[in-house]
């Protein structure tokens, strides 16, 4: 199973490439300052996010077809597009019953519920909008995919919080291993709107310094201060197809898939982190073990830590359990650029499987003693044979992905 | 395929145990005796003030509890702040595992009879609204200047009754959500059949749960798709869906699992289909073709032909276009006997329960298959429209004592489409 | 009739607008249509009153019609039932300004 095309939107803008550039640098791209009127932020709580520069997407969904598509379904169309096109796909190639589309999203069309809601209060429900409702089901985006590109096969959307996104390209390698598509369009998206960003901000899940403290919040991974994650939005769509279909047409992959795996933590509380680190970390073991691979045979880890207290934690503890007395290899944190949400952290971690050059984990400046992992400082590593990209979710699940370098056999 | 990665063993999956919560009841007791008595469920209801909306109707759970929080008695919470959804989940979920016979902790028990080992048990979930009842509720709240808890928000997300039912019952498998609008409980069911079959769980617990909330209502109204009347599935003069909530849940295992335990099932779980109309966010491809490729996906995996399937668990909702793009689908994967195949249309009993509907819809099949029969629909004396003249069960149930397999579709808003097929247990192979 | 006047009358069974109100009505409609169906740098001249709305013309769907359909409630003040929601009232900007002008 292979990956042969990525595209990707967010704060970086539209592509792969400014996004590599930023984890070479360990520089995340300019936040932008979130409208705060509505009073749902708290008072000196999170100011910014990561916001993808939805103009830019006008090349990829040209107006007339995105007057009816939520933000969240312009994202993925546009990333859907890109990795079609980088693939080496041509359109009619993805058209019919072979190609899948299995996505994933935290909070989906957020801000069209949200307007939703807002009319059925303050005019009544009968004053709703039939075009908002069409478009603010999770699955609008998934749905919106399939018709631009006129996929016809298994069309699956997963809600899992922050581990959605490796559990989407995971079912879809799964999908095509069974036979039940030749290919697969899989990936992540979410939108960050101004009451969402206030609403998350509100129960303490968002990064934020003193009031009246100069410059924005940054998520910390790992960090001794770190108070909360930076929220983001964007897509990001990998293709997915057999070693064998790629190299019929000639198509080199990024990366392969060689293993995957998931979990859950039965101690969390709903929405919350739990203490089940030892179990989880077993459970990696487990998952990597059923496909034959060594924990010592893993020479990089992209690791979903992102600045939340309790998420990292997590993170830390079953990285630790998994990889039991031996040393972890090194790791890296992408979402100190990506931020939190919309798929960003898994064009980062396929960047890297990929070989792409990570620079110092930003907003990182003092480990934390209790959790035992420091992100990686940016000298410079050889590209990763095994590279385990892990993710844990607010709530309990928790999922892995197990790429190798696209040259490998 | 890469090195290390066998091709997965595939091993016969039976249905241990289910669960539900309907607007017949908590129970699947009740959601049997409602349905086979031709009845439905679908009424006016208190959860909200429906006299604000276009339509009155719906199949509201009865004996609600008071208050969001608030705890029915044998429903333990733990930490966790549950909403209508994650409450349905757990009910039906408990009620599925008694009946499967396995005890409440499945995350690693002495008795590997019962209790799988640590990570052997996932939760596979399909749900379309989670906790936005309680979300409506507290923004509500604070758009009229209060100050709601912060916690009825916390169990908005979709994920949250699989989390939910993953929490109460200790599971640390795998545990996923699917929120693919009305298809979305047969998808989570498909995903369950494809992880006990390759070994990566030893029991699945599958469904979804779908409470009413007032964006899904007004949306649907909104659409123009709600019946004033309770919903009449390919009847004439049908006008819309009627939305229902609940729950279902099925424990999914590898036969020689249940079998060892002394355990018989209740059905086999055959096959999973599913196939994308690709063509517009709320209006089916009317010729049916994604429907059908989603059953034709589903046989295949079971090994069966069309002609193998005795009766079909339609999707049925009762607007104008979905029955008519379902017969097409039908027409087009069983031919000339699509026009006598029987067909049962649990929507008119139960509502539409969106997320949870294909997990309901399974739960009735599995019924159907293990009780002998095909339950009626209400309103008997409505005829069916000839332009989706499915041979609809009216009257007394139907007897299928000899009928040996059944097929589930589900069709979603947004193209998505899923099929199960089920066998009864026993049946010949 | 202006707005006002007309939620100050009693319904009328048969339509007796005058065709100075009906172009008012329709003015607003192509109004309603620029402002609430998000097409990309249409104006309201720009809308032929009897090209078709649906299929050619302005190529609206299903979901463009129930928005229209939300958008004349709450201009109009009128409630527009599902079963009047069909192909020939809504067929152009004049068929559906002589319905609204039956309505108000």
């Amino acid at each position: 199973m292979v990956i042969t095309g990525l595209g990707t939107v967010g704060a970086w803008g539209c592509g792969s490439g400014a996004l590599a550039r930023a984890l070479a640098a360990g520089v995340p791209p300019a936040a932008t300052a979130v409208d705060r009127s509505a009073g749902y932020h708290r008072r000196c709580g999170a100011r910014r996010a990561l916001l993808t520069p939805m103009a830019a997407l006008a090349e990829w969904v040209p107006p007339a077809e995105a007057r009816r598509m939520s933000p969240p379904s312009r994202l993925a169309v546009a990333a859907a597009r890109m990795a079609i096109g980088a693939a080496g796909l041509a359109a009619a190639d993805v058209a019919g019953l072979g190609t899948a589309v299995v996505t994933a999203t935290v909070f989906g069309p957020s801000s069209f519920s949200d307007a939703l809601l807002l009319q059925i209060v303050h005019e009544g429900p009968q004053a709703v909008s039939p075009y908002l409702f069409s478009e603010s089901v999770a699955n609008a985006p998934t749905a919106q995919i399939a018709i631009a590109c006129g996929a016809r096969g298994p069309n699956l959307t997963l809600c899992q919080g922050e581990a959605g996104a490796l559990l989407a390209v995971a079912r879809a390698a799964a999908a095509v291993m069974e036979g039940r598509a030749e290919r697969a369009l899989a990936g992540a998206v979410d939108e960050m709107p101004a009451m969402l960003h206030g609403l998350l901000d509100r129960f303490g899940t968002l990064a934020h310094r003193p009031c009246r403290a100069p410059g924005g919040e940054s998520g910390r991974p790992f960090d001794r201060r770190r108070n909360g994650v930076v929220a983001a939005d964007g897509a990001t769509i990998l293709v997915l197809e057999t070693a064998a279909a790629a190299a019929r047409r000639g198509a080199a992959p990024l990366a392969h898939v060689r293993a995957w795996g998931s979990a859950f933590d039965p101690s969390a509380s709903t929405a919350g982190w739990g203490s089940g680190a030892p179990a989880l970390g077993r459970s990696l073991r487990r998952a990597m073990e059923r496909r034959g691979v060594a924990m010592g045979a893993i020479d990089r880890i992209a690791s979903g830590a992102s600045g939340s207290r309790g998420g990292d934690r997590l993170e830390a503890g079953l990285l630790r359990a998994a990889w039991g007395d031996a040393a972890l290899p090194p790791v890296l944190a992408p979402k100190a650029v990506t931020g939190e949400y919309g798929g960003g952290f898994l064009a980062a971690a396929l960047l890297a499987a990929a070989g792409a050059p990570y620079g110092p984990t930003a907003g990182f400046a003092e480990p934390d003693p209790r959790l035992g992992v420091v992100p990686h400082d940016g000298r410079r590593l050889p590209p990763p044979a095994l590279l385990l990209a892990s993710s844990v979710a607010a709530g309990g699940a928790a999922a892995w992905l197990l790429l190798a370098a696209g040259g490998a056999g | 395929m890469a090195a290390g990665m066998a091709a997965p063993a595939r091993r016969q999956v039976v249905v241990s145990g289910i669960g539900a919560v309907s607007g017949f009841g908590w129970g699947v007791e009740p959601l049997w005796t409602g349905l086979r008595a031709g009845a439905t469920a679908i009424r006016p209801f208190v959860r909200f003030d429906s006299s604000q909306h276009r339509t009155r109707l719906a199949a509201e759970v009865p004996a609600a509890p008071p208050a969001p929080g608030a705890t029915p008695a044998g429903l333990a919470t733990g930490r966790s702040r549950l909403s209508f959804a994650d409450r349905f989940a757990v009910a039906a979920a408990a009620e599925a595992l008694a009946g499967a016979g396995l005890g409440e902790t499945l995350g690693g028990g002495e008795d590997e009879r019962s209790a799988p080992a640590a990570g052997a048990a996932g939760v596979f979930f399909g749900s379309s609204t989670g906790g936005m009842w309680e979300s409506e509720n507290y923004l509500a709240g604070v758009w009229a200047g209060g100050r709601p808890p912060l916690r009825l928000l916390a169990a908005q997300q979709v994920n949250c009754p699989g989390d939910a039912v993953a929490r109460r019952f200790g599971v640390t498998g795998p545990v996923s959500t699917i929120s693919s609008a009305c298809a979305s409980g047969a998808l989570a069911i498909g995903a369950a059949l494809a992880a006990v079959r390759s070994g990566e769980v030893e029991v699945a617990l599958t469904g979804g749960a779908d409470s009413l909330c007032q964006l899904t209502y007004a949306g649907f109204n909104a659409l123009r798709s709600v019946d004033e009347a309770p919903c009449r599935p390919f009847r004439e003069g049908r006008s819309g869906l009627s939305l229902g909530e609940g729950a279902a849940v099925l424990v999914l295992e590898p036969l020689a699992r249940v079998l060892a335990r002394g355990a018989e099932p209740l059905a086999v779980l055959l096959g999973a289909g599913a196939a994308c109309d690709a063509h517009h966010m709320t209006a089916p491809e009317p010729a049916g073709a994604g429907a059908a490729a989603a059953l034709a996906a589903a046989l295949a995996d079971a090994g069966l032909e069309a002609a193998e399937i005795d009766f079909v668990n339609a999707h049925g909702t009762g607007t104008p276009l979905n029955d008519v793009a379902e017969w097409h689908a039908l027409e087009r994967v069983f031919g000339a006997r699509a026009r006598c195949l029987p067909v049962a249309a649990t929507k008119a009993g139960v509502g539409h329960l969106l997320g949870s509907a294909g997990a309901i819809e399974a739960v009735v099949t599995v019924l159907s298959l293990q009780r002998g029969e095909l339950h009626p629909v209400p309103f008997a004396a409505v005829p069916v429209d000839a332009a989706c003249p499915v041979a609809l069960v009216a009257g007394a149930p139907l007897p299928l004592a000899g009928a040996r397999a059944a097929a589930s579709i589900s069709l979603a808003f947004g193209g998505s489409n899923a099929a199960l097929v089920f066998a009864r247990w026993g049946a010949a192979a | 009739m202006s707005s006002l006047e007309s939620e100050l009358q009693p319904p009328e069974p048969i339509q007796t607008a005058s065709c100075e109100g009906i172009a008012e009505i329709a003015e607003r409609v192509k109004r309603l249509i620029v402002e609430n169906l998000h097409l990309d740098g249409l104006q309201p001249e720009m809308i032929d009153e009897e090209a078709p709305l649906f299929g050619e013309g302005l190529g609206l769907d299903s979901v463009d019609a129930l928005e229209l359909v939300v958008a004349v409630e709450k201009e109009f003040g009128i409630k527009i039932k599902s079963n009047e929601i069909g192909r020939e009232v809504f067929s152009s900007v004049a068929s559906l300004s002589r319905f609204i002008a039956g309505r108000v």
